[in-house]
């Protein structure tokens, strides 16, 4: 009798189990649905294609932080340094197109500059076993601080207009970074989930011994999401660039990095590693767009809108680590 | 004759499926030692567990003094005089030796530490042990037989009138147990009562006046250690049990090497241990825990590192060297720890069992081809019987045995021409076991060569066809198919004995 119960019991368990799991996989979608009916009620002027286009282009430099931050979050590990690689890469590929290098040169200094960070970044979490946390938190003000000083904290204008243009191209009233980003997405997330890489940096970060002992080469999977995420912060950096028509080291001040590490946890990307993915990720960045956009259309200060958005990382946290119970 | 100080009488602790006690009896006497002994599972760590207070017996009775006690807690065992000296040291290694003495119970004076009173005692405490270090010394600055006192110099704080070392000796090098056979020495003069466990059989004889032998839960054997050998404690230990009954398996065709170790070393775990392995051969690493056993085979994978010595593989035939993380492109690894290095707990029994094979199962777009990874699966729950509602199934909501088989057919997936399985039927039901013994035979028989370590000696007999025997980090016999029981214990407890006189060699 008792081992029936005993069943019984446990598979009661596994299903309300199940049931979790499911409410915190659908958890984004439910959240967006419910953000978007207060913004419905609440504040008016916001469902125009204006500012639905204006929304979807600022989630974009964001989503795509987002999701380089994704991958560096399912090894289990954390980068911080993703907005300042961003703002430095943007200031760096900003002035060499000033002084008049072709927009493709901008481009590729913009990307080359982030991975130099990313591969400094991985080396020393990966082969060095440093805490990801220090180091990137070290490289966040390393390129800070190297914005800064080769800009004199002005912003670099007089960027080529072939660049600006060209980026900023529009499908009809849509521009063509919403829709690189939409695909980008599509691709980061089946490629995550088929391919050998995606399924080795889901076994390390779940659990980096077993992938060891199975014979994964985990060092150099956690490696490639370092330079994973600063690729994805070179094509934020050119795209911001591009929007703004300028660059500066301030386009990843504070605020930016925790807009991206809102966007991944509110997109269900547990900060334990082993679980999430790059549409989560997306769809949290378009609602925490959404939020400050809505708050600075309510004209709610800045600094309110950073407690809200703390208090949001707070609470997602929070429900990540119930799940882990 | 005095009266026993602590007697444990009719003691039986009853878990679900195992009676891990049954009415068990124990009688120290003060100012003497009595050896507690018995392989691995006999009970002792439960008898020690009641005796601490830690679990609480079905039936029984604890006379300390004479007087009956209850011991509910840890903290009632504390205040009726037992202190256990622990095996595994708990240490806060950048605090000091004074520090590490006080941890739990620092002596207070208006809400500060009373520094002055904690170096006094500890001083006291240190010169009780004849240790030359001072209080403020830092612990990591001391050696492991250094170590080892300060974790008996704890016992001693409070005073105790039982002391149960537990396994004390297991870390420590020969002058280091001198040193610490001298200490229990001097706590026998004081009136001390002490329990003594240790896998070493030969240490029972130099430092404790009885010895009381457990096996499967009861007490098998008790009396004056000087009226017994060795011979018959091991027998005691082991019980009659024939080994042929539970060794049934092919004629064992042993093939070329394929497995060549020189020279593996690394300081102060291995020292230069050098085998071959065949193909076709089950070889089993015997050893009693902490014997390095376990580091051998980690070491060979890169899993732990080393210090020297070389490792040869047959790839395509031809031996030839490999560092220790390419080796694992040619072994499947099956570690002790199921959960924490065996297993991705939350993720499905395919994504499990395709884990260590990805790369191989890629199509042409190099992207793993999920028809071919839920086939292989499928394929290999059925061949290993694996019990699942489906190959989706999270792998945490499987029973031990199914899990431990997950971990195996993930290796059968990869099919490479060496294992290494450490502990491959620990904490499974009998019926489990013999499934996985026959996957292992089946396993050889197709040409694989295995390295098989399992800490149960019946179970050890039962795979291998040819032992080495670890002690102290270092192989110090090989035995052949027909060794008897007697003689692998004896080896593997470093014991000179007439057991040894008898042993097979191979």
């Amino acid at each position: 009798m008792s081992v029936l119960k005993s069943n019984i019991d446990q598979s009661v368990r596994r299903q309300s189990r199940l049931r979790g799991d499911d409410f915190l996989r659908y958890l984004p979608i439910i959240v967006f649905v419910v953000v978007l009916g207060l913004l419905a009620i609440f504040v008016p002027n916001f469902f125009t294609p204006r500012n639905i286009v204006n929304i979807l282009m600022q989630a974009s430099a964001l989503g795509l932080m987002a999701i380089g931050l994704t991958a560096v979050l399912i090894g289990g590990g954390i980068d911080l340094s993703i907005p300042s690689v961003m703002a430095m890469s943007a200031v760096f590929g900003a002035m060499i197109m000033r002084d008049g290098a072709h927009p493709l040169v901008g481009v590729l200094v913009m990307l080359g500059t982030a991975m130099v960070a990313g591969c400094i970044n991985g080396y020393a979490v990966a082969y060095l076993k440093m805490i990801p946390f220090v180091v990137t938190l070290a490289m966040m003000t390393i390129a800070t601080g190297t914005s800064i000083w080769v800009t004199n904290s002005i912003s670099v204008a007089g960027i080529p207009e072939a660049f600006t243009n060209t980026i900023l191209t529009r499908l009809w009233i849509v521009p063509v970074p919403v829709f690189f980003v939409a695909a980008v997405t599509l691709v980061v997330a089946f490629w995550l989930k088929r391919s050998v890489f995606g399924r080795w940096l889901y076994a390390v970060g779940t659990n980096e011994r077993t992938a060891r002992v199975s014979g994964i080469p985990t060092a150099r999977v956690l490696f490639g999401t370092y330079v994973f995420s600063s690729f994805f912060a070179g094509m934020a950096a050119i795209l911001l660039t591009a929007r703004l028509n300028s660059a500066a080291a301030t386009m990843g001040n504070d605020g930016v990095v925790l807009d991206v590490v809102s966007s991944a946890v509110v997109g269900g990307v547990s900060i334990y590693g082993g679980v999430g993915s790059p549409l989560g990720a997306v769809l949290g960045a378009i609602i925490i767009t959404m939020i400050s956009n809505s708050m600075n259309m309510m004209q709610v200060s800045f600094f309110t809108s950073l407690i809200v958005k703390g208090v949001v990382i707070i609470a997602f946290v929070a429900l990540d680590s119930l799940r882990r119970r | 004759m005095a009266e026993p100080f602590l007697r444990m009488v009719q003691i039986s602790k009853r878990y679900p499926g195992v009676q891990a006690l049954d009415n068990v009896n124990l009688d120290a006497y003060p100012g003497e030692a009595l050896a507690l002994l018995g392989a691995n599972g006999a009970g002792k760590s439960t008898l020690m567990n009641v005796l601490g207070g830690v679990v609480r017996p079905d039936t029984g009775q604890i006379l300390i003094g004479g007087a009956p006690q209850e011991i509910h807690s840890p903290l009632a065992a504390a205040q009726h005089g037992i202190a256990f000296v622990h095996q595994e040291m708990l240490m806060l290694p950048t605090l000091t030796v004074a520090e590490n003495l006080f941890i739990t119970s620092f002596p207070t004076r208006h809400g500060f530490i009373d520094r002055a009173d904690m170096l006094r005692r500890s001083s006291q405490v240190l010169a009780r042990l004849g240790c030359h270090f001072t209080p403020d010394t830092r612990v990591q600055q001391l050696s492991t037989g250094d170590r080892q006192m300060i974790e008996i110099g704890r016992a001693l704080l409070s005073d105790p009138s039982i002391i149960i070392f537990d396994e004390p000796t297991s870390s420590l090098t020969s002058r280091e147990r001198d040193r610490l056979f001298g200490v229990i020495r001097n706590l026998k003069q004081d009136g001390v009562t002490i329990i003594y466990i240790s896998h070493f059989l030969d240490e029972p004889f130099t430092i404790c006046e009885r010895v009381t032998v457990l096996r499967g839960g009861t007490t098998v054997g008790d009396g004056a250690i000087g009226e017994l050998n060795h011979d018959d404690i091991v027998r005691m230990m082991i019980g009659s049990a024939e080994v042929s009954e539970l060794a049934e398996r092919r004629e064992t065709v042993t093939g070329e090497p394929v497995l060549q170790v020189e020279g593996l070393r690394r300081t102060g775990v291995l020292q230069d241990i050098t085998f071959t392995l065949h193909r076709g051969e089950i070889l089993g690493l015997w050893g009693l825990l902490g014997s390095g056993r376990s580091e051998v085979a980690r070491s060979l994978v890169g899993l732990d590192p080393i210090d020297g010595g070389q490792i040869q593989l047959a790839v395509d035939g031809v031996m030839r060297p490999v560092i220790p993380r390419e080796a694992q492109q040619w072994i499947g690894m099956i570690t002790e720890d199921r959960r924490n290095e065996g297993l991705l707990l939350p993720m499905s029994v395919r994504e499990n069992m395709s884990l260590a094979n990805l790369l191989q199962l890629r199509n042409r777009w190099r992207l793993v081809d999920g028809h071919r990874e839920t086939a292989l699966a499928q394929q290999f729950v059925e061949r290993l019987h694996i019990k699942v509602s489906s190959i989706l199934q999270p792998v945490r909501t499987l029973s031990g045995g199914n899990q431990q088989k997950v971990v195996v057919g993930r290796w059968l997936e990869r099919n490479p021409p060496i294992y290494i399985m450490d502990e491959p039927t620990r904490g499974l039901d009998v019926g489990a076991k013999a499934e996985i013994r026959d996957i292992v035979y089946e396993l050889a028989a197709n040409g694989a060569a295995i390295l098989v370590i399992a800490s149960e000696i019946e179970e050890m007999m039962a795979f291998a066809d040819r032992f080495l025997v670890m002690n102290r980090g270092a192989i110090v016999r090989e035995f052949g198919k027909d060794v008897s029981k007697d003689a692998l214990m004896a080896a593997a407890a470093g014991a000179t004995g007439a057991a040894m006189g008898k042993a097979v060699s191979a």
